[in-house]
């Protein structure tokens, strides 16, 4: 059938020399892998590399570490210019990104399981670091090591911005700590100051006072604004919808958005816990509670006069409405100022939009008895490492830390991508300075005035609650308060629903 | 005498010619039966790969419904039906079997409708090659892509097909997937669109099959082309409609991709089905022994729903297959 050369190759070569051939490319080729798996376990001397800084930089090259993180600006600007790591220290790193539900879900599953395929990972401070807590490497032995390189700030307190480094480095435990801060993004209102501005007067001649947004605004006048939009815009005036509020399909940013205003009235917590430290046995909740039903009542009222597709947003396609200019106000976090200053993608660039505090609590509204305050939380992502990697690959893994979270790195990020800082010292450069003014080349330096300067300084702050059932609380929440705002359930069904739910967590 | 007698043939056709020794007995005596360990030594092979790949992960999974189950070196605590306790008050649970019986009927209903009245008008007519290419082609898509596809095309903010609702007047400011009330309908959309190319195919095949002297007999005696269809084409396709059914049944207890790229079980829950809701337990909160009495729950009641379709199906089929023998 088929024509076959008289000396075909097959035919020269006996069974029997053939099966030989196999048994030695097999034992060739499962030497060469025993070979390139011992090589790339990592086993130096630490003591060796202590002898200068080059050598501390360089004690593990040829290793390779894989970085599992989310899908944000640093990871991003990391990625691009991890040329730069490798030639500082011969480490190859490849860098995953995905979402963060997906990060959460590998990196939790490689945890738990006593594996370290991701020898670093992304430490979202809620959704990874209080259910993972434990699973990380410690890093405090590791700060003083002087076999390590060390960052020339250090690792205190006082250099990361305020609360960043309790945010997403300490769980339960005061004396322990899983991560540096690597990602910063703290919530602050967006607004469109030019509708406002075209708007004031009518406004004020329906409310009384004008229609602006500083750090005195409170929830109660975000709804009058909100009221007043929507009603001008039903009978056909050329305005956006004033708000939308995070939902979709994400829990988290659900939770995030109720606990804005819940802690700015009278800084109500879930639980009476050390809202920085977190507890791996939360007591009875406060949800149900009077104050908790009035604010569920009024988150409702908010979202009936917000954008009527308010549900179907999550985060990013929030931020996406409030771009296409079809909502005057968003809270959003402070790393989205870049896309919303990008005149190519966004209706609100060009200097329409000013930056501001989260709402304030309304007084009126206040039943317990706290202070008003501008409720602000955050998603502080940390750098940790996998405590089940050997003692040499956490090592390897330290240094890719130290150098991700430089001041020099996050400078180049925020000034290349459009990062957010962690570290205070990035702020002290004059040309981070003056970005915060108008017209700028760094976009997100605008938002550093209501963040930094205010937002993140207690008594605004909210960090927790860290608990170790941290999602399927916020999966709680989410689902519960999306039914009150859909008109399901009540705001005291939906509180007292919450309770019932998650007194049972722990 | 036998006219292939040994004895009348040719020398060369004997069985001493060819070196045989002609036995007294029966050809089935010749060997002794084997053993049944010898069955069973063979077997085993077969045996051992279909358990590791099938039977240990089912028998796992009841070992992890009755136990707190851990993913590292921890030991797993024995909790016995406690996971299954637990169940019995869980609303969302509950909830999550609703709307599991709401999408599946749902879904299902469209596609066989569809699907059967698709096939039907590609039946034999002329395009029906180039037709079918192209009505297969959301079947080849996968679904975590068929639901990125949807979910920009429902968008609120850019999507066109919203832009279409809300021209038309029927979605007002929100988009499919933003309201509890009609986010479950979005999603059956997608899955309609997918699937029922699937029905589409499977229904062809059955169509061909169908006896052309029964279609020919019943038009002569004057039946019109729908009476045709329901008398004589509908029941011969029943075996064929029930594995394109089966086959349906059992995905839409299971895939839950494109849910996840679409709402991700909401808003408030709303599209939260079962699967969706053991996904978030098993992978979201790590919940693996309550994960497990709930994938054992579904399981079962997949089984006992597969056996009731398969029993509803057999019998017309049966029916009509002997009506085909007589």
């Amino acid at each position: 059938m088929f024509h076959v050369p008289k000396n075909a190759i097959y035919k020269t070569v006996s069974r029997r020399k053939f099966l030989e051939l196999g048994g030695r490319a097999a034992l060739g080729l499962g030497a060469g892998a025993l070979g390139v798996g011992l090589s790339s376990v990592i086993t130096r001397n630490p003591v060796q590399a202590a002898s200068s800084q080059d050598a501390k930089w360089r004690q593990y090259e040829g290793s390779k570490l894989v970085f599992m993180s989310e899908n944000t600006p640093p990871s991003f600007a990391i990625r691009d210019t991890i040329s730069k790591f490798y030639d500082l220290t011969g480490i190859e790193v490849e860098v995953i990104t995905d979402g963060l539900p997906a990060v959460q879900q590998k990196v939790g599953i490689d945890l738990q399981s006593g594996n370290a395929d991701f020898p670093v990972s992304y430490v979202q401070d809620k959704p990874i670091g209080s259910p993972f807590a434990d699973y990380y490497a410690d890093l405090t032995p590791m700060l003083g090591d002087d076999t390590l390189p060390q960052d020339i700030e250090g690792y205190g307190d006082g250099v990361w911005f305020e609360n960043f480094l309790d945010a997403c480095g300490r769980f339960y435990d005061r004396d322990r700590l899983i991560a540096l801060p690597y990602d910063a993004a703290v919530a602050c209102t967006f607004y469109r100051q030019d509708i406002f501005e075209a708007n004031t007067k009518e406004f004020e001649s329906e409310y009384g006072y004008r229609m602006e947004f500083t750090k005195d605004t409170t929830y109660k006048n975000m709804l009058d604004y909100c009221a007043f939009l929507k009603r001008k815009r039903e009978a056909g005036g050329n305005v956006p919808y004033g708000y939308a509020q995070h939902h979709g399909s994400f829990a988290w940013t659900t939770q995030l958005d109720i606990q804005r205003m819940m802690f700015a009235h009278g800084r109500w917590l879930d639980w009476e816990i050390d809202d920085k430290l977190g507890s791996r046995t939360p007591p009875l909740s406060n949800w149900g509670d009077e104050q908790s039903v009035l604010i569920m009542q009024k988150f409702k009222d908010i979202a009936d006069v917000s954008h009527p597709d308010n549900l179907a947003n999550g985060t990013l396609e929030l931020n996406t409405v409030y771009q296409s200019g079809d909502i005057a106000m968003q809270v959003q976090y402070h790393e989205f100022a870049a896309s919303c200053e990008d005149e190519k993608t966004s209706k609100a660039a060009g200097g329409r939009t000013a930056y501001a505090p989260c709402p304030l609590g309304e007084s009126s509204w206040i039943v317990n008895g706290g202070p008003a305050v501008n409720g602000t939380n955050c998603g502080i992502g940390g750098i940790g490492i996998n405590g089940n990697a050997s003692e040499d690959v956490q090592r390897a893994a330290y240094i890719f830390c130290v150098y991700a979270t430089s001041a020099k790195l996050q400078y180049d990020v925020l000034t290349g991508l459009g990062g957010t800082p962690t570290r205070k010292s990035v702020l002290e450069l004059a040309d981070v300075k003056a970005a915060r003014q108008r017209p700028t080349t760094m976009p997100n330096a605008l938002t550093f005035e209501a963040v930094y300067d205010h937002g993140i300084r207690d008594p605004h702050f909210v960090l927790g609650p860290k608990v170790p059932e941290a999602n399927e609380y916020h999966s709680i929440v989410a689902s519960e308060t999306q039914r009150c705002v859909a008109g399901s359930a009540s705001a005291k069904e939906a509180c007292e629903s919450i309770k019932a739910q998650i007194d049972n967590l722990h | 005498m036998n006219e292939f007698d040994n004895s009348t043939k040719h020398p060369i056709f004997t069985d001493d010619a060819w070196g045989y020794v002609v036995s007294e007995k029966s050809p089935t005596e010749l060997n002794e039966q084997p053993s049944k360990r010898f069955y069973w030594f063979l077997l085993t092979p077969a045996i051992t790969l279909l358990a590791a790949i099938t039977i240990y992960p089912f028998l796992w999974l009841i070992y992890m419904s009755l136990h707190e189950v851990k993913l590292g070196p921890v030991d797993d605590k024995w909790v016995g039906l406690d996971n299954y306790a637990k169940l019995l008050t869980d609303a969302k649970f509950w909830d999550g079997w609703v709307l599991l019986a709401k999408y599946s009927s749902m879904c299902l209903s469209f596609e066989i409708i569809l699907g059967v009245a698709l096939a039907v008008i590609l039946n034999n007519s002329k395009y029906e090659k180039v037709l079918i290419t192209l009505f297969l082609m959301p079947m080849m898509v996968s679904p975590v892509v068929a639901g990125l596809l949807w979910f920009y095309l429902y968008n609120g903010t850019f999507g066109w097909y919203h832009w279409l609702f809300e021209s038309l007047g029927i979605l007002g400011g929100a988009s499919i997937l933003g309201r509890p009330e009609t986010a479950l309908i979005g999603i059956v959309i997608v899955d309609v669109w997918q699937w029922t190319p699937l029905i589409t195919l499977i229904t062809l095949a059955g169509l061909k099959r169908v006896p052309q002297d029964q279609l020919e007999a019943s038009m002569v005696d004057g039946a019109s082309p729908i009476r045709n269809f329901f008398s004589v084409s509908l029941p011969n396709i029943f075996p064929f409609l029930l594995i394109a059914i089966l086959l349906r049944f059992m995905d839409n207890f299971r895939f839950i991709d494109a849910i996840l790229a679409l709402t991700g079980g909401g808003p408030a829950g709303s599209t939260k089905l079962l699967p969706v809701y053991l996904f978030d337990v098993s992978f979201t909160y790590f919940k693996l022994g309550r994960g497990g009495a709930i994938a054992l729950t579904l399981l079962i009641v997949t089984i006992i729903l597969g056996m009731i379709l398969v029993k509803i199906f057999e019998d017309p089929a049966r029916k009509q297959a002997m009506s085909n023998e007589n």
